[in-house]
């Protein structure tokens, strides 16, 4: 690792990429609690509501330490046009009570990070993205759906990575026709179109799933298409390695072909490898969120980044709210652009 | 160059033939497909259904249907698709052509902008430039194809009337799927220009006193195109993919569009036509690369590594 952060730039970014994950973990792994409503709860008398206002200064033009919003009401349910109610300001307040909730899946609470305090009365929603068709507040969809997302690519590389270093290795390991045809295999295995055959394989079960049924099954998918390069490269370096000195030491000495490719091989090629991880991380990022684009990954009403793109191809919507719609967008593109940082920093630390 | 072709080919029948099985054993061991749908109508009988059954062939055991729509397909004929009750061919063909124009015009496109980039970048040897392009690669690599597509959806609100839009679909297209590409390609092209560029035989050209535009485009380039040929023809399938977002969102009458909607309806001819015409596609992309590469590299033609 050390050696890794060589030079202070890409210590920089390999540290920045790392921080920005860091960070979409802990809000997905804290989502229910910074979320400040549940994420199915619909109301009904504010769809397709825009971005709730967060003020300082009130329409009399007095400044307020502590940021507010105005209750808004829909005025005219076919234009969805919203009008502000400026006699009172709701305050914006921390560790505000609201609907109930498993912390961590274990507390049962019903505090959540930030919202608008009610006192007994009924406080307005704040709308920090304002709501989708079904007047679900977007801001909770979208914290809650980065889970999905988060969850799902990770396994499917780690597994991916599993088995195609096993092939690898095992190809690299056998040699002549075994590691030609090996390799022919996994030669096919990449220039095959993979999304077009992950939306064949995903044809072949019914199209709504629960949650964790259509996890396994994407992850199962994506590791089944996505081995075939992390072979290849695997299998290179273990060709590279295997006869190299300390390799035939270990031989000599009498241990066994399996445990000098666990102890004595696979420590030396583990660089590469991790390289290789990082590159197959967003591309597995991007197909999950693909397929729940598509409508055949993780359906409604649990929410996807995927699927909550899906309402912005709407034109109508978008033309309304295009900046609120594309949100999801804005965090595809910081997690894909965490993990470029993160292979970049490794890769030149290797190359160098 | 006779027999690279034979095994290309040979190598590209198998592949077919083996992912042609596997999806049809999948889609087949799922059970349920577009018929199972109309069990919910009540207007429509049991015994229909199993004639329906009949007629599709669906009541026959899995090898031998896998046999006869490989047979049919050997001769062309794909089937009828469920949904659209015509046969598959008539429904893909068009659908094909179409995605394969925005492909090409990607292909293109990704190629021209990033032997341009790549050389220029090399040629002036300036570090500003070199730190744009490396800020380009990384800001195309990190920006996928959807929200890409998306934006240009949201832009197409604002810039297109009723009759350009073939034209800016078309175009906005092309621009989004060969985005990501570029990056790939330009960091293959300028990792591999730049290594040449301090190898012996372009010190020599230039001691000849060969232009540096004449070095680079001749010598240099003709040294790291092998790479870059591989990388190509390794990214169109991607690209394939990528076209199966890009057509969604912008509403390209292509098969990747195609694709989606089948697998939504489960119309299960359609998605194995599909499947053997874009492997099909991205088998002859890969093997065109290859030839060239043959073209190219005396290394490879002699045996060589």
């Amino acid at each position: 690792m050390s050696e890794i952060l060589k030079t202070p730039r890409l210590k920089a970014a390999v540290k920045m990429g790392l921080g920005t994950l860091a960070l979409m973990y802990l809000v997905a792994i804290f989502a229910e609690f910074i979320a400040p409503y549940d994420y199915r709860e619909q109301t009904r008398q504010e769809p397709s509501a825009p971005a709730s206002e967060v003020r300082f200064v009130d329409s009399n033009g007095t400044f307020h330490v502590r940021p507010f919003i105005y209750r808004s009401r829909l005025t005219d349910a076919r234009e969805m046009a919203y009008d502000e109610d400026t006699t009172r300001e709701w305050p914006l307040s921390f560790f505000v009570d609201g609907s109930s909730y498993n912390l961590l899946g274990i507390v049962p609470t019903d505090v959540h990070l930030f919202g608008i305090a009610a006192n007994g009365e009924t406080a307005p929603r704040l709308r920090l993205l304002g709501t989708d068709q079904l007047g679900r507040d977007r801001f909770s969809r979208l914290v809650i759906a980065t889970r999905f997302s988060l969850l799902v690519s990770p396994a499917g590389t780690l597994l991916a990575c599993m088995l195609g270093i096993a092939f690898g290795a095992i190809s690299g390991y056998a040699g002549r026709f075994v590691d030609a045809a090996m390799m022919s295999i996994a030669d096919t295995v990449i220039a095959l179109p993979t999304l077009i055959l992950i939306l064949a394989a995903r044809a072949a079960f019914p199209l709504e799933l629960p949650p964790m049924t259509a996890a396994i099954l994407l992850i199962s998918i994506f590791a089944l298409t996505g081995w075939a390069e992390m072979a290849r490269l695997a299998r290179g370096q273990v060709v590279a390695v295997r006869n190299l000195e300390f390799v035939t030491a270990a031989r000599a000495l009498g241990a066994r072909e399996g445990r000098i490719l666990l102890k004595h091989v696979l420590p030396n090629i583990a660089g590469p490898l991790i390289v290789q991880a990082t590159l197959i991380l967003p591309a597995f990022f991007l197909a999950e969120v693909a397929l729940s684009f598509l409508g055949v990954g993780l359906q409604e009403p649990e929410p996807s980044l995927g699927n909550m793109l899906t309402s912005a191809s709407d034109l109508t919507q978008l033309s309304h709210h295009p900046l609120t719609l594309l949100s999801p967008a804005l965090v595809i593109f910081l997690f894909v652009l965490a993990t470029r940082l993160l292979s970049r920093g490794r890769r030149s630390s290797i190359a160098a | 160059m006779l027999k690279l072709v034979l095994r290309k080919l040979v190598q590209g029948l198998l592949m077919l033939l083996i992912v042609s099985a596997i999806t049809f054993a999948l889609l087949a061991s799922a059970g349920g497909d577009a018929l199972s749908g109309l069990r919910d109508d009540p207007q429509i009988s049991e015994r229909t259904i199993e004639q329906l059954r009949t007629v599709y062939g669906l009541d026959r055991p899995l090898p031998e249907r896998y046999l006869s729509w490989l047979a049919n397909a050997a001769r062309g004929d794909l089937g009828e698709s469920m949904n659209f009750r015509i046969p598959v061919g008539t429904l893909i063909w068009p659908r094909f052509l179409n995605t394969l124009l925005m492909g090409l015009i990607a292909l293109v496109l990704s190629i021209g902008i990033s032997v341009f980039l790549a050389v220029w970048s090399v040629r002036a040897q300036n570090k500003w430039l070199d730190r744009v392009v490396e800020g380009f690669i990384f800001i195309t690599a990190s920006t996928p194809r959807m929200v890409l597509a998306l934006i240009a959806l949201a832009l197409s609100l604002n810039i297109v009337s009723a009759g350009a839009s073939y034209v800016f679909q078309l175009v906005a297209g092309s621009v989004v799927l060969a985005v990501p590409l570029i990056s790939i390609l330009l960091a293959q092209l300028l990792n591999g220009l730049q290594e040449v560029m301090s190898e012996d035989f372009i010190r020599t050209a230039r001691a000849k006193g060969l232009s540096e535009w004449t070095v680079i485009t001749k010598h240099a380039m003709r040294a790291s195109l092998s790479p870059f040929l591989t990388v190509a023809g390794l990214s169109l399938g991607g690209l394939l993919g990528g076209s199966v977002i890009v057509e969604s969102v912008l509403g390209w009458q292509g098969i990747g569009a195609l694709m989606v909607s089948a697998v939504r309806t489960r119309d299960v001819p359609v998605v194995l036509g599909v499947v053997l015409i874009s492997s099909m596609a991205v088998w002859f992309g890969n093997a065109l690369g290859e030839l060239l590469q043959f073209a190219n590299d005396a290394r490879i033609r002699t045996g060589q590594q």
